[in-house]
């Protein structure tokens, strides 16, 4: 090895041993979260914010003074304490919380929602609309006091596809079938359901849909479910749980009543995939009201059609109710 | 004798269990004490780039050494030299061992032609093929037609037949050799050639010399005051094949010849590796290379220090000897192949219980060499373990079962930001290896595409996903097996050449 390779050699080393214990305290102190303070050679720790918005890219005002960088951003060595932290973005109705540093510690503001101060309204429709319902296909349907519209999500293609223009006053839910080829909505007692692809059946330029009351109860109705295949619904009422039969202009309808509340129902929660319905229900031995349970009710498919069946039956012979 | 066994037991226990007791010991301090990993890896990430830095600048040293000794013509250098000790350059002999497993007759062929190539007198060069007996008939045969084809080129041509189980010996090259200097000694008896008057060179079967190479080589010896408490050892290049291997094989093998040139450097650390020369008569006095160790290139230099009680050291040559790199058809086969071959080199961990076990016997070596050499083994071989196993898997692991309060503490949300900052400053290095890489090429051959050259430029910003595979895996192979007990066999990491159109025509 020659005298200058030596020399060279000692001299990159002690550089790249000078550049380790140089780099050391400065590395590990911004990780760990420790200022050094030159001028007054002192160490204190330090906490970090970090702030990230949606959208991105909003200012950050740390006590009022603007920091440099745009969310998602994150505010380093600051000194323990509290800290009035404002997220703003032009547009946007603007964020703040104040936020406590703590040291060696990370305070994170990491799921900010900038919500637009003017949204952008777009009128889909203009007709008197009593209500409507939006199918799963992007279709939306309009109860109006001309008849039953439909039209593309848009607000385009408006069709109308019923007459029909009794609807009650107070709709408290409506549901498409699994199939989407139906409409169920219900007030306090009735149930309807709209036949949304009655016209193939129709000759041309006769009405493609068709409203039908398919049930009416004598107990308030708390909610109603489509069973798949769309030919039964389930209809919760204050008293009992019902299924009825959806048999296209029949005068009479088969309906069982599956299960008695001892008392109002306070939750029920339908599971189509699973076809499982849960509810409360005060204990049939139950001294106080709120002595309830949560009870779960499976209505598969062939558990249900068998149980309709004998229903059914059982109906001829123990003169259940029909309408 | 037991106490023996005990201590050379408990050498061959200790690199495996420091490489195992920190793996395992940052493993379960990432569950209990995350911020104590956090802290040791952001402290190893900053030694490692540090390092890296310093040896790519050695590299730099190194390859600025390579390019201006370029041009010298040793051989009229040595002609010109006066007579030291009374040796004169037309004293010297080269004798060039080449130890044959199953190597094909192409492969030899074209190791002898690059003897013929040099410009070292032919008649003061001996060739010995020494070939194994258990590889059969074939490359005896291809041996001995060889050596009707050259046996008037040199001063002496010898191909000989290494039996098999001779009693001490374990199947390696070592063992292949040693039979083969011991012919070369019979033969130079038989002449009454002195043996201070050889400079042997032990080559790997595909091992091209430069033009210089013997020229260089008995230039250091005439000048070496201490010619035979020296080895010499070339910078090993990997050209033979190197247009037509494997990406992954070039980087592994460009980056074991970049380590070469960085050790070039550091001289009191320098260890001979693969294809290297020295004083035949250091070899007969030590008794050749060990029979019994499957790293003779460096168990060898090993030998000698503890024979000349630590007054022993390797000089490095600023030529190269171009060998094959390891490679196959397949991605798959190509890293097996360098898997095992990686492993082998880092069997050299066996060096340590070796050196150790000398150390304990050797009273007239000092303390202080002793201690300093001990911990270059050591340190060596510890860190090619350890390395890539700390930057790739240890450093998420704070991150993974430190909790989430861990993630709230500064130095957690910091750790990856911190680590991904250092691996960029150490990607910089990567533009020195691309420029040594591009000037070590051999030219492009005439069957390989131009665009080629950019795949050899593009393949370095690649080479942290192999160093991740090849990087410590195959040490810690080595030295778990040794920690076990469970010795390797000597893996012969077999040489095809990529035969082009011209060749064939």
């Amino acid at each position: 090895m020659k005298h200058i390779d030596k020399i060279m050699r000692a001299v990159a080393f002690y550089t790249a041993v000078a550049v380790f214990l140089t780099l050391l305290p400065i590395v590990l102190s911004y990780s760990l979260g420790y200022k050094i303070d030159y001028n007054e050679f002192k160490i204190y720790k330090t906490g970090m914010i970090y702030v990230s918005s949606h959208p991105a890219g909003a200012n950050v005002l740390i006590n009022g003074r603007l920091h440099g960088d745009l969310t998602p951003t994150r505010m380093e060595e600051l000194k323990p304490g509290t800290y009035k932290v404002e997220v703003r973005r032009e547009g946007f109705y603007p964020w703040e919380r104040d936020m406590e540093v703590r040291p060696n510690m990370v305070t994170k503001a990491d799921r900010i929602i900038l919500f637009p101060v003017a949204q952008e309204m777009k009128k889909v429709a203009t007709s008197e609309i009593a209500d409507f319902a939006i199918s799963e296909n992007g279709k939306i349907y309009y109860f109006t006091r001309y008849g039953l519209f439909r039209s593309d999500i848009e607000g385009g293609s408006l069709k109308k596809l019923s007459g029909y223009s009794a609807w009650p006053k107070n709709i408290i839910g409506k549901k498409f079938s699994p199939e989407t080829d139906r409409l169920l909505y219900f007030d306090g007692y009735k149930v309807f359901v709209i036949r949304l692809d009655a016209g193939k059946a129709q000759p041309k330029g006769g009405e493609t849909a068709k409203v039908e009351e398919v049930f009416a109860s004598s107990d308030p109705i708390v909610d109603v479910f489509w069973y798949p295949g769309s030919s039964y619904i389930m209809v919760v009422s204050e008293k009992d749980i019902k299924v009825a039969e959806l048999r296209e202009g029949a005068l009479k309808r088969n309906i069982a009543s599956i299960y008695k509340f001892n008392s109002r129902p306070r939750g029920v929660y339908y599971n189509e995939d699973a076809g499982i319905l849960y509810f409360t229900d005060k204990k049939s031995d139950a001294v106080s009201e709120e002595d309830r349970c949560l009870y779960k009710l499976e209505l598969k498919e062939n558990f249900f059609n068998n149980m309709i069946r004998m229903l059914v039956k059982r109906e001829t012979d123990e003169g259940y109710e029909k309408r | 004798m037991k106490r023996d066994r005990f201590y050379r037991r408990l050498f061959e226990i200790i690199p495996g269990a420091l490489t195992w007791g920190t793996i395992l010991g940052l493993f379960a301090f990432a569950f209990i004490r995350p911020v104590w990993v956090a802290i040791f890896v952001i402290v190893f990430d900053l030694f490692w780039v540090t390092r890296m830095l310093y040896l790519t600048t050695l590299l730099v040293f190194a390859y600025r050494r390579l390019a201006r000794e370029k041009g010298i013509d040793w051989v009229k250098r040595c002609q010109e030299l006066s007579p030291v000790d009374g040796l004169k350059c037309s004293h010297i002999y080269q004798a060039v061992l080449f130890p044959v497993y199953k190597e094909g007759m192409d492969v030899l062929r074209a190791s002898i032609d690059a003897l013929m190539r040099s410009n070292y007198p032919k008649d003061k060069m001996i060739v010995v093929l020494s070939v194994e007996e258990r590889a059969g008939a074939e490359p005896w045969e291809s041996a001995v037609r060889l050596a009707g084809l050259y046996k008037d080129k040199f001063f002496r041509f010898i191909a000989t037949r290494h039996p098999d189980n001779i009693p001490g010996e374990i199947k390696v090259k070592g063992a292949n050799a040693a039979w083969g200097a011991k012919v070369l000694k019979d033969f130079a008896d038989s002449r009454k050639i002195d043996h201070s008057h050889i400079v042997i060179s032990c080559f790997d079967a595909d091992t091209c010399v430069e033009r210089e190479y013997f020229g260089c080589l008995a230039w250091h010896y005439l000048t070496n005051p201490d010619r035979n408490r020296s080895s010499y050892q070339p910078i090993p290049v990997y050209n033979n094949n190197i247009w037509h291997a494997r990406s992954i094989a070039r980087i592994l093998e460009l980056a074991s010849s970049f380590m070469q040139m960085i050790e070039t450097m550091r001289v009191e650390k320098f260890v001979t590796f693969s294809s290297h020369s020295m004083s035949f008569k250091t070899l007969v006095d030590v008794g050749y290379w060990p029979v019994d160790m499957i790293s003779d290139d460096s168990a060898i230099y090993w030998k000698c220090f503890l024979h000349f009680n630590g007054r022993y050291t390797v000089i490095p040559m600023y030529v190269t000897v171009s060998m094959d790199v390891a490679t196959e058809k397949g991605i798959i086969p190509t890293i097996v192949k360098q898997y095992r071959q990686k492993r082998r080199w880092a069997w050299g961990v066996e060096n340590f219980p070796f050196v150790m076990m000398g150390f304990r016997k050797k009273n007239s070596i000092p303390l202080g060499v002793k201690i300093r050499r001990a911990f270059n083994i050591l340190e060596c071989h510890y860190t090619w373990a350890v390395w890539a196993v700390i930057v790739s898997l240890i450093a998420p692991l704070p991150l993974l079962f430190g909790g989430g309060l861990f993630r709230q503490t500064t130095i957690g949300y910091n750790l990856p930001s911190v680590s991904a900052a250092l691996f960029r400053v150490s990607m910089l290095t990567v533009l020195i290896f691309i420029f040594i890489t591009v000037k070590l090429l051999p030219p492009r051959p005439p069957d390989v595409k131009p665009q080629k050259r950019i795949i050899m430029i593009m393949q370095w910003f690649f080479s942290p996903v192999v160093a991740l595979v090849l990087g410590s895996t195959p040490a810690i192979d080595a030295q778990t097996r040794l920690m076990l007990g469970k010795y390797m066999k000597f893996y012969v990491t077999s040489k095809h050449r990529h035969i082009s159109k011209q060749d064939i025509a």
